[in-house]
C-alpha cells in the first residue's frame, strides 16, 4: 500500500464513500463505478479504521455480501467523527502552528517582522515573511489570534480563552458539552472541545441515533450562512442512479435556501429551498448534495420566505408536492379505530404524531384524521405505521387510494392463510 | 473559519500530546501516538516526531544527549478556543435543553460571556419534521431539578431514592444506581439508565423515563463498586432477533439501511437480486415501534420470524384487510 495517508485533502470525496461503507456496509468493489481500485483501497482502509468497531462486512462469501453493525445508541462516541480529524497539512503548517503559537504563549502582541525573526534565532525555523504573514492571518481568521493596527503595523496576540478555562469557569459546562458532542446537527465541534481538554462522553446515549449525519455537517455551513446572509446558493446534485454513472456530472441548482428538514425517523435530511427557475419550493437530499457555494443576495428573499412559512401548513413530511403531476389533491381523511377504554395511547399517539393533520371523534371509538398536505403520498406512507387500525381512506388522488388498497392485499398475501411458511 | 481543517485534526492533537508531556521516551511517543491516532497511525506519525537526520521531521523535539526527547518550544502547548466553537456554544445556549446543565446565575453569566459572538446558526433554520409532539418540559424547574440531581448522582455514584410514575399509571418508590442518560430526537425525551439496589448489591437494570419522576432525594449512601455500562446494556438486551427481507422495489434497499442505520443488525446481500436479509436485534420493551416501523414498508419488506412477532405482523395486516372489505377491483393494481 505503497503511498497511502491516513490524511486527505478534500472532504467530499470521503464523505461519498464513508456514508456508503456504513450505509452500505455490504457494497462491493465493483459498485464504486465512479472511482478507480486505488482509491476504493485507499478509502475501504480508512473505512475501516474509523469504523472498525462499529461494523465489518465480508465481501467474499458467495453470491452474498455481508455486513455486521452494532447498535448506534450504544455508542458514547461518534466514530465518524474522525473523519474531520484526518485532514492533511504541510510541514510547514504543523511547525508554524506549535512555534507561533509558542512564540506568543506570554500573551504580548508582536508584529510579523519580530515573529519571523525570533522563529529564526530561537528555534532555527527559517521562513519568508510571506509564509509567517498568511498562516497569522489564517489564525486571525479562525479566531486564535487577534491583530491590532499599531501605526501601519499590525500586531498579533493570542486570544486569552481557552476550553478548559471556559469549562472550569461555568460549573455545568462541560457535561453540557458532552451531552452535544452527539447530537446529529455540528456534534463534533463539541467533540473536539473535549478532546482537547482530554475529556470524552462518557454518560450520555442517544437512541434513534443517525450517526452517518455528522458527514453533512461539512456542507451545512454554507447553507446556513446563506439563509442567514438572504442569499442563493450553488450546488451538485447526485441522486443514487447519478451516482452509478460513471459520467455523471449530477444537476446544476441555484437556489433560496430555506430550511434543513430533518426527519427523525428515516434518518434523511433535506435542503428546502426556492428553485427561482422552476418558480416552486423543493425539498434537496442532503446527502446528495455536492459543491456547494453561496452566491448572489436575493433580493425577494422575505416575501419567498413568508410563502415559505405559509406552505409549511401544507407539508407532511418533505414534500411540496408536485401539483402540475398530481393536479388538485383533496385533503386526506383517515377514519381510526380503537378501544376508548383500553386504548387511550393510540388516541395519544395521533395527537403527538398528527403534525399538520387536525383529529377529530367522530363516534365511540372512531377518529378521524384530516391531513391537508401537498402530497398525499407522504401522509400513506405514514398510514402505515396505523395498520390493522384504518376504517376507511378518503380524499387525497385516486391514484394514492388504489396503491394504498393494493399494498394492503399484498401484504395479506404475504402474511395470511395456510401458504405462510416464511416462518424462521 | 472551517470545520475541516488541521488544527482540530488527530496529529495536531498528538503532537499537543507529546509536547506536552515532554521530555519522553521513543516509546512514550508512540505510546501517545497509539492512543490518540488513528488504528495506523503508528506507522506514520512517530517518524515525523522524532528528530531524522534528514531534517524530514516536523521539527518540535530534539534529542537530549542521555537520548530523550525534549520539546523545542518554551510553554505547554496552548490551543485557544477557536471561533467556530465560541460560535457553536452560543448556538447551542438557545436550544432549551441547555439550560438543564446550569442553576440560573451560571446560565447568565455563560449567555454573558458569549454576548458578542454570533451563533453558528439559528434555531429555526431546522425543522425536525416527524418529532413527536410531546417531548419533555425540559425548561420547568422540577425537571432542571430531577435532571441535575441525577447527573450529580451518576458522578459520585450515589444511591439516590427515585419516586416516578409508570408507563401504565402506577406510582414506585425505589433505590437507584443511576448510571447514564439518554437521549431520543424521534421523542425528544430523556430517559435514565440505572440499577436497582437491594441492600448494599446493584439488582436489576431499569430505564426511567425522566418526564415521569416526580420526585429524587439523595439517600447518603454511595456505591464503591466498579460500574460497567458494557454490563448494563448486556442486561437490557434482548437475545431474540427480527429477521425481515427487504426487496429492491419502490427503493425499499435504501430506504431501510438508512433507516435502520441506528440498529444493531447482520445484513446478508444477495448479489444477484439485491435483496437483503437482515436479522435486527432489539430491546424487548421498543417491540411495538419496531413492529409498525416494519409495517410501514408495506410490501416491500417481509417479517420472515421468529413465528410470534410475524404472527403479530400477520394478525394487523389480516385486521386491516378486513376492516376495509375491499370489493375485487380495489384489490387490483392501480
Amino acid at each position: 500500500m505503497a503511498g497511502f495517508s491516513e490524511l486527505i485533502k478534500t472532504f467530499e470525496k470521503t464523505r461519498d464513500y464513508i456514508r456508503d461503507f456504513f450505509i452500505y456496509g455490504c457494497k462491493a468493489r465493483g459498485e464504486f463505478v465512479r472511482k478507480s481500485s486505488r482509491t476504493y483501497d485507499d478509502e475501504k482502509r480508512r473505512a475501516e479504521s474509523w469504523l472498525g468497531d462499529v461494523i465489518r462486512y465480508d465481501d467474499s462469501m458467495h453470491g452474498r455480501q455481508v455486513s455486521i453493525s452494532v447498535d448506534s445508541g450504544h455508542i458514547p462516541e461518534n466514530p465518524l467523527y474522525q473523519a474531520y480529524g484526518a485532514k492533511s497539512f504541510t510541514d510547514n503548517d504543523i511547525r508554524l502552528h506549535f512555534l507561533l503559537l509558542d512564540l506568543l504563549a506570554d500573551g504580548r502582541p508582536q508584529n510579523l517582522r519580530t515573529l519571523t525573526d525570533r522563529l529564526s534565532t530561537e528555534y532555527a525555523a527559517v521562513f519568508d515573511e510571506q509564509t509567517v504573514r498568511n498562516k497569522l492571518r489564517e489564525y486571525t481568521a479562525e479566531g486564535l489570534l487577534t491583530s491590532e493596527i499599531q501605526g501601519k503595523t499590525a500586531y498579533y496576540r493570542i486570544v486569552p480563552e481557552t476550553a478548559a478555562k471556559l469549562l472550569a469557569e461555568y460549573p455545568g459546562l462541560d457535561e453540557a458539552v458532552r451531552f452535544y458532542s452527539e447530537d446529529e446537527e455540528f456534534g463534533v465541534i463539541g467533540a473536539q472541545i473535549l478532546r482537547s481538554t482530554g475529556l470524552r462522553n462518557d454518560i450520555f446515549y442517544r437512541k434513534h441515533h443517525y450517526i452517518v449525519h455528522t458527514l453533512e455537517d461539512a456542507v451545512l455551513p454554507e447553507f446556513l450562512a446563506a439563509a442567514a446572509e438572504k442569499r442563493r446558493v450553488c450546488f451538485r446534485t447526485f441522486s443514487a442512479k447519478a451516482q452509478r454513472r460513471p459520467d455523471s456530472e449530477g444537476g446544476s441548482f441555484e437556489v433560496v435556501p430555506m430550511q434543513i428538514l430533518a426527519s427523525v425517523q428515516t434518518g434523511r435530511r433535506y435542503l428546502a429551498a426556492y428553485i427561482p427557475e422552476q418558480k416552486r419550493f423543493h425539498a434537496f437530499r442532503l446527502d446528495f448534495i455536492r459543491n456547494v457555494k453561496r452566491s448572489v443576495p436575493e433580493p425577494d428573499y422575505d416575501r419567498l420566505a413568508e410563502v415559505y412559512h405559509r406552505n409549511l401548513a401544507h407539508v407532511f413530511g418533505v414534500s411540496f408536492g408536485m401539483r402540475r403531476d398530481l393536479g388538485a389533491v383533496e385533503p386526506v381523511i383517515l377514519t381510526i379505530t380503537l378501544n376508548e377504554h383500553t386504548e387511550g395511547y393510540i388516541r395519544e399517539r395521533l395527537e403527538r404524531e398528527k403534525r399538520i393533520g387536525s383529529l377529530e371523534k367522530a363516534g365511540e371509538g372512531l377518529y378521524t384524521l384530516t391531513v391537508d398536505a401537498f402530497d398525499p403520498n407522504e401522509v400513506m406512507h405514514w398510514s402505515k405505521t396505523l395498520i390493522g387500525r384504518i376504517v376507511s381512506v378518503e380524499g387525497g388522488t385516486k391514484q394514492m387510494r388504489g396503491r394504498f388498497y393494493y399494498d394492503i392485499c399484498r401484504m395479506r398475501n404475504m402474511y395470511g392463510g395456510d401458504a405462510d411458511d416464511a416462518v424462521s | 473559519m472551517t470545520l475541516f481543517h488541521e488544527m482540530y485534526g488527530a496529529y495536531f492533537r498528538i503532537a499537543a500530546r507529546v509536547l506536552d508531556a515532554a521530555p519522553l521516551t521513543d516509546r512514550q511517543v508512540n505510546e501517545i501516538v497509539a492512543a490518540e491516532g488513528f488504528r495506523d497511525s503508528v506507522l506514520f506519525v512517530p517518524q515525523k516526531l522524532l528528530p531524522q537526520a534528514d531534517g524530514s521531521d516536523w521539527g518540535l523535539l530534539r534529542r537530549n544527549p542521555d537520548g530523550t526527547l525534549a520539546a523545542v518550544t518554551k510553554h505547554k502547548p496552548v490551543m485557544p478556543l477557536t471561533l467556530l466553537q465560541k460560535r457553536w456554544l452560543k448556538a447551542r445556549l438557545s436550544d432549551p435543553k441547555m439550560q438543564l446543565f446550569f442553576d440560573d446565575e451560571t446560565f447568565a453569566a455563560l449567555t454573558d460571556a458569549l454576548a458578542d459572538v454570533s451563533p453558528l446558526w439559528q434555531p429555526e433554520l431546522f425543522r425536525y419534521t416527524d418529532r413527536f409532539s410531546d417531548g419533555d418540559p425540559f425548561t420547568e424547574p422540577a425537571y432542571r431539578a430531577h435532571f441535575r440531581a441525577l447527573l450529580h448522582a451518576i458522578r459520585t455514584k450515589a444511591i439516590v431514592q427515585i419516586r416516578f410514575q409508570t408507563g401504565g399509571g402506577r406510582r414506585i418508590a425505589m433505590q437507584y444506581l443511576p448510571l447514564a442518560i439518554e437521549y431520543s430526537r424521534k421523542n425528544d425525551k430523556f430517559r435514565l439508565y440505572c440499577r436497582s439496589v437491594r441492600g448494599n448489591r446493584l439488582a436489576g437494570s431499569g430505564i426511567i423515563n425522566l418526564g415521569r419522576i416526580e420526585q429524587v432525594t439523595e439517600t447518603g449512601r454511595h456505591y464503591d463498586g466498579e460500574i460497567s455500562l458494557t454490563e448494563y446494556f448486556q442486561m437490557r438486551r434482548n437475545r431474540t432477533h427480527v429477521t425481515v427481507r427487504v426487496t429492491t422495489e419502490r427503493n425499499a434497499v435504501e430506504r431501510f439501511l438508512m433507516e435502520f442505520a441506528s440498529y444493531e443488525k447482520h445484513t446478508e446481500r444477495d448479489a444477484e437480486t439485491g435483496t437483503l436479509t437482515v436479522k435486527l436485534y432489539y430491546d424487548k420493551q421498543d417491540e411495538t415501534e419496531l413492529l409498525i416501523q416494519l409495517l410501514s414498508f408495506g410490501p416491500v419488506l417481509e417479517i420472515l420470524g421468529p413465528p410470534d412477532f410475524r404472527a403479530q405482523a400477520a394478525e394487523r395486516v389480516l385486521r386491516q384487510y378486513e376492516l376495509l372489505g375491499l370489493n375485487k377491483e380495489e384489490q387490483d393494481a392501480p
